[in-house]
């Protein structure tokens, strides 16, 4: 990132809650992360494989699933073993859940919106 | 007998009382007809009326969805989800046979840190994909509802009806026979006007109505009527009136 976008981050970030930007900057790092988030946000006991959430939000089954894994490892998501099959629930973390609500919520707001996705973009450069 | 009562005005009467506990009951009907809309009745009935917790199981609809339709009908299911009566779980056939196979699974930790006594499976349908045939689907629907009874749950089980009106196929029929209660819901068409009607044809264990009554979705949910009278063939979805009955078979068609 160059001196000058680096500022414009500052200067568009600057305002945002700092705990929402750092859930934003630690968990929320792709935009199929974010869709994740909408979707257990939405469905908070939603039981299902990769191949089932992949099609329930419309993307493809293989990014899905590396996404889901990076959730897991960072503690967003827990994966259980259900006889053959692989499925993702949400964390129990009552204060994870917490930041995902505010930030699900915060996100029908235009402003905040366009921060984050100029968050992931730039995070993604 | 101890009875599930359904909560929804006129059925539980047509079901002789309500339904019988730790049972499967099969709600069947067209796009439309209100099978989840009983389901969701069933479920806020037993726990703002009777104390008795339960689960929405759901294959397709989001959970947002139960909320923002039950909201319209006055049920506060958001409230009753946040104050751990209600549990909205959204999953996909092959997970929950596998779940339910599986000891300490997701509906059976539910069903027994809640202390749900009901659940609504919205729908049935969606098992079909998973069976290469009907004798597997219905063997696979048969462990299926024995799950759900062994955690000691009284469920209503929805299914998809593909003719918005007529009678049922054999096909159709078929997965009646491993369920407890078989409720039909159906759209009639009398003189170009739709009405709906409901029908239990089958309650194993208990006496049930026989006749087929007439039901209103209303801003308070399912209403059951009274019977339609004068009606010939009503599950056919055109019934005729019992005088043109008449006429056509003792007068023939001068008249």
């Amino acid at each position: 990132m160059s001196p000058g976008d680096k500022e414009l981050a500052s200067r568009l970030m600057g305002d945002m809650d700092p705990e929402l930007l750092q859930f934003l900057k630690s968990y929320v790092t792709s935009f199929i992360k974010w869709d994740l988030m909408r979707f257990f946000h939405d469905n908070p006991y939603a039981t299902d494989t990769a191949e089932n959430i992949a099609r329930f939000i419309g993307r493809d089954r293989e990014t899905v699933a590396d996404e889901l894994a990076e959730m897991v490892e960072s503690g967003v998501l827990q994966s259980h073993q259900v006889g053959d099959l692989i499925v993702y629930t949400l964390a129990t973390d009552p204060h994870i859940r917490e930041l995902m609500d505010r930030f699900v919520l915060a996100c029908d707001d235009r402003q905040f919106r366009i921060k984050a996705i100029y968050h992931i973009i730039r995070g993604s450069t | 007998m101890e009875r599930v009562k359904t909560g929804i005005k006129g059925l539980d009467e047509m079901l002789g009382g309500g339904l019988l506990p730790q049972t499967a009951n099969l709600v069947e009907g067209a796009p439309g007809t209100g099978k989840t809309i009983l389901g969701m009745q069933f479920l806020y009935s037993g726990i703002t009326q009777f104390n008795e917790p339960g689960l929405i199981l759901t294959f397709e609809q989001d959970t947002q969805q139960y909320l923002h339709d039950a909201a319209s009908f006055g049920w506060d299911l958001k409230r009753l989800q946040q104050e751990g009566a209600l549990r909205i779980i959204r999953s996909s056939p092959e997970v929950t046979l596998a779940d339910l196979e599986h000891v300490g699974g997701q509906i059976e930790t539910a069903a027994r840190q809640m202390g749900a006594r009901r659940i609504l499976v919205d729908s049935l349908s969606h098992f079909e994909h998973l069976a290469s045939d009907p004798v597997a689907y219905r063997r696979l629907v048969y462990g299926f509802i024995n799950g759900l009874k062994r955690e000691g749950l009284t469920s209503i089980l929805t299914r998809e009806s593909p003719a918005l009106l007529g009678e049922p196929s054999e096909d159709e029929e078929d997965i009646a026979f491993v369920v407890d209660a078989y409720i039909l819901l159906r759209y009639v068409e009398i003189k170009s006007v739709i009405h709906r009607a409901v029908l239990v044809l089958k309650h194993r264990g208990s006496d049930h109505a026989k006749d087929i009554r007439r039901y209103e979705i209303t801003d308070r949910g399912l209403v059951v009527r009274d019977k339609f009278e004068g009606q010939e063939g009503i599950l056919s979805g055109t019934p005729r009136s019992m005088a043109d009955f008449f006429d056509k078979a003792f007068l023939g068609e001068r008249r």
